[in-house]
């Protein structure tokens, strides 16, 4: 009997591996091979968190980038056939699984939210049009080369003693190299909306950027963070990329999100509802946020925010 | 330099059609140049207008791409040269096949110095097609690239990951896939507008990149729907301001937010 294939993970950030590792574990109970770049001892975590296998690929040593190993990746995906590859969709990640598929004449199923075996087939779940839908699509490629993203799948508790083996992969050297100048901190970001109770959020509806005093009030007054949709951050850049919300942009689960002259096109919606709570208020009693809405205020935002603020600081 | 700017035209994601069934329709979608690209498009006139040089736009899609409106848009922001690929089969092609695609119209367009490609397309946002078409074409390929400059051996550019900032020096011909910090996209002037119909578009088929036989199909589509809305009160709140603060103050603390 020919020996069952296997899956492959891989990813260049510890945690997202081993959640990519439990994630691979649900997937018809194959042998599970962990593909590890950076230090020999993340190797060994892996096996510890899951994997029937570690891959050792070496350590970048500050020289190569986690992309240089796409030749050794390819070469080993080629040799050893998984059913499936997963990879972290990190930006690396994509960046890997991209160059990697181009070279086995392959393609990747980007940012799975779930895999679903059916008959022998493989499908896969994942967003398109900014979150407005959801597209099943069947593998038939092989292997099946997806990204996931971190959330999917949740890491196992790591077990007292590694039980798999860990083997040593030789570097391919590429065809070409970007050569490194520096690395700099991202500059930190001021806000983690994502860790946010209360989200206050700015949309169009604001006539000037000095308005966003009246939101920064309500904010204070609820004790909420505050956020917006993307034309705010990009383009008016009245507000820094981190704080906005959609499908480019950061994505919360809130108890409450209050939305301030935001229409609710598609995009922005998949970052907010999963909100507990949705408030909006919009003068345009037909914009398609109250459709997501619990409470709908329609109105004069102008009018109707200092009130509230003033309603809210009454309270005994 | 000579640069190639990849753009894809798509229907406006903002204009989907829930139906009955649960299905979408983007029938009635207004199509424009895909939202990440435009800042594609940005950097690549940007750097030909510093360096000397021309921009070559290239698109691939379904016949609704070919539009006088679409291709003066594009043509208004900065390119010298629209070349378009059409053919329905594009409509529902994967991201190899599209890659694929773009590789043979590359092919037949002469020297160039960079490629240019958006993050992400608007539609499907798999951020995959550019780094993809870089490996076909055997060139040095990035992603996430926040910042260009020319260097005397090559580009030097700034790669925002995801939590850190790289500084590489890449050599030329390279792809490069950008995010939307890179430029703001300028809105094109009147001149520019009455310029853009009279710069040069060539339209090809499949067949003419030696295609005809099929693109590659690595996934088949099961099913497009709308996704599962979160049941809401979907509570109208009326009245002056006054009152309908009042209201809202009364909900807010009945839900343990206030």
């Amino acid at each position: 009997m020919a020996e069952q294939r296997e899956i492959w993970v891989f990813s260049e950030k510890p945690a997202l591996l081993a959640e990519l590792i439990a994630g691979a574990k649900t997937l018809g109970g194959r042998r599970v091979a962990a593909w590890v770049v950076g230090a020999r001892s993340s190797a060994a975590q892996a096996l510890t968190q899951g994997a029937d296998r570690a891959a050792w690929l070496g350590d970048t040593g500050g020289e190569r980038l986690v992309e240089d190993y796409v030749p050794t990746l390819a070469q080993q995906v080629q040799a050893g056939a998984p059913a499936v590859l997963l990879i972290g969709s990190t930006r690396r990640g994509r960046a890997v699984a991209g160059r990697l598929a181009a070279r086995l004449d392959n393609t990747v199923l980007t940012d799975v939210l779930e895999f679903q075996s059916e008959g022998g087939d493989l499908l896969i779940r994942h967003m398109i049009f900014g979150g407005g839908a959801v597209r099943v699509e069947k593998a038939l490629a092989q292997p099946v080369i997806a990204t996931v993203g971190s959330g999917v799948f949740a890491p196992l508790p790591p077990a007292a003693a590694a039980q798999g083996e860990m083997v040593e992969v030789p570097f391919v050297e590429p065809e070409w190299r970007a050569r490194l100048i520096e690395r700099k901190p991202r500059p930190p970001a001021a806000v983690n909306l994502a860790a946010a109770r209360k989200v206050i959020c700015a949309g169009r509806g604001l006539a000037r950027q000095e308005d966003l005093a009246m939101i920064n009030e309500l904010a204070r007054a609820l004790g909420a963070e505050v956020a917006c949709t993307r034309p705010l951050a990009e383009g008016l850049n009245w507000l820094p990329r981190e704080r906005y919300i959609g499908i480019s942009g950061a994505t919360i689960k809130p108890d409450l999100y209050f939305g301030v002259g935001v229409s609710g096109q598609a995009q922005h919606i998949i970052g907010m509802n999963r909100s507990k709570v949705v408030v909006a208020l919009n003068k345009d009693s037909s914009a398609p946020i109250f459709q997501q809405a619990d409470y709908g205020v329609v109105g004069d935002l102008y009018a109707i925010l200092p009130a509230l603020v003033q309603a809210i600081k009454a309270r005994p | 330099m000579n640069i190639i700017v990849c753009v894809k035209f798509t229907p406006d994601a903002g204009d989907i059609q829930v139906n009955s069934d649960g299905s979408i329709s983007l029938e009635r979608a207004e199509w424009g140049i895909g939202s990440f690209d435009l800042q594609a498009v940005e950097a690549g006139a940007r750097l030909a207008e510093a360096t000397g040089g021309k921009v070559m736009a290239l698109s691939a899609g379904p016949r609704q791409i070919n539009h006088s409106k679409l291709k003066k848009d594009l043509l208004s922001r900065g390119p010298d040269e629209l070349y378009l690929v059409v053919d329905d089969a594009l409509q529902d092609a994967g991201t190899a096949a599209t890659a694929r695609v773009l590789a043979g119209a590359i092919g037949k367009l002469g020297p160039f110095d960079l490629v240019l490609c958006g993050e992400g397309s608007a539609d499907l946002y798999f951020q995959q097609v550019g780094l993809q078409l870089g490996e076909m074409l055997g060139l040095p390929t990035l992603n996430a690239i926040r910042k260009i400059e020319t260097a005397a051996d090559g580009l030097r550019v700034e790669r925002d990951l995801d939590d850190e900032i790289e500084v590489l020096a890449v050599p030329m011909p390279a792809v490069l896939a950008v995010t939307t910090d890179v430029h703001e996209p300028r809105l094109p002037t009147m001149k520019e507008i009455l310029k853009a119909g009279k710069k040069p578009v060539t339209e090809w088929t499949l067949a003419d990149l030696g295609l005809s036989g099929g693109l590659a199909k690595h996934s088949a589509v099961v099913s497009i729907r709308a996704p599962h809305q979160v049941q809401r009160k979907n509570i109208r709140i009326e009245g002056s301001p006054e009152e309908a603060a009042q209201a809202l103050v009364g909900y807010l603390n009945k839900e343990g937010l206030i």
